[in-house]
């Protein structure tokens, strides 16, 4: 299998993004940015790659087997089918594919999956948020959550405007969540 | 069809902000962004955009510390006062909802702007609403 090149990828994750080149080869996958920062994934640690289509273009998802996922945006739809045969071939992958959710509801559903905590509405994301970053998480009264994320300024240095807080409400009604708060 | 007229298609039972992806805005900067046409919220989270439509806002406020701002938005939930979405919720029972968030930012000036935009936009968004709503009575 041959070496699979892109060019102007974004590495997108809290506080932004980064641009930089990606290269799927048979060993892993590898993005390196501009500035010299890379992510090297090897196919070993690959647990699931996901496509998803975002305004004006693809992202790809690779979550690896600590619960970390990575994000890269700005692939054309030509190479989704080119990239999905490569992943397939060389990690023994098949990337599934997520669909995001634009209905701008603020009720669905929470899905946890290693350390991505994701918002879902009619079954599509609306947004994943990594439990990595949550330096608190607070139950207030009977049915609010709240995580509150730790604000160091590298890992917002891209944005105007960062998150620091967020919360769910859970009715009683709620039948996914029941128990949680007999656990420690 | 094209020949709605404005808004036509929006019943309060089914605020939908977007239907293409393609629509949805791709600024340079990440930060909060409110746009009007689409009466859309979106909001800056792990480097996209999100969208929410304003009617699911409750509330927007802001708090100035230093050279640090502070904004928070809090949704509508079930068992909040009146709320527009009520008609849905009693639809989705069991589902969970985004009830808080908050951000911090370095420009003071674009978060009073955002403020004066959401409040702006709800006032004019609640106002039809509620004009629908007598017709219909």
């Amino acid at each position: 299998m041959a070496d699979h090149r892109f060019s102007n990828i974004l590495l997108v994750g809290r506080g932004g993004s980064n641009s930089g080149d990606l290269r799927v080869h048979p060993g892993g996958i590898k993005w390196t940015s501009k500035g010299g920062k890379a992510v090297e994934v090897d196919k070993s640690d690959i647990d699931g790659v996901t496509w998803m289509k975002v305004p004006k273009t693809y992202q790809l998802g690779v979550r690896i087997k600590d619960g970390l996922l990575y994000k890269f945006t700005g692939f054309r739809e030509q190479d989704v089918s080119s990239l999905t045969s490569s992943i397939q071939g060389n990690f023994g992958k098949t990337p599934e594919e997520k669909q995001l959710s634009i209905s701008g509801h603020n009720w669905g559903e929470v899905d946890l999956d290693g350390n991505m905590l994701t918002f879902l509405v009619g079954s599509k994301q609306a947004f994943e948020v990594s439990l990595a970053d949550v330096s608190q998480t607070q139950v207030q009264g009977k049915n609010d959550v709240m995580l509150t994320f730790h604000m160091d300024d590298t890992a917002t240095a891209n944005e105007k405007d960062s998150l620091m807080e967020i919360s769910f409400y859970v009715p009683n009604t709620n039948t996914q969540y029941v128990g949680d708060e007999t656990r420690p | 069809g094209s020949g709605d007229s404005r808004g036509a298609g929006k019943s309060s039972s089914s605020l939908i902000a977007y239907k293409n992806v393609n629509d949805i805005p791709t600024p340079r900067d990440l930060m909060i962004l409110v746009d009007q046409k689409n009466e859309a919220i979106h909001l800056p989270i792990y480097g996209s955009m999100v969208p929410f439509h304003v009617a699911t806002v409750k509330s927007v406020t802001s708090q100035q510390d230093n050279r640090t701002c502070y904004i928070r938005i809090i949704f509508h939930t079930p068992g909040s006062a009146f709320s527009p979405l009520d008609a849905n919720f009693s639809k989705f029972q069991g589902a969970i909802y985004l009830k808080e968030v908050s951000f911090r930012s370095k420009d003071p000036r674009h978060i009073s702007e955002v403020v004066q935009q959401i409040k702006t936009l709800r006032r004019q968004v609640a106002s039809r609403e509620s004009e629908r709503a007598e017709r219909a009575t």
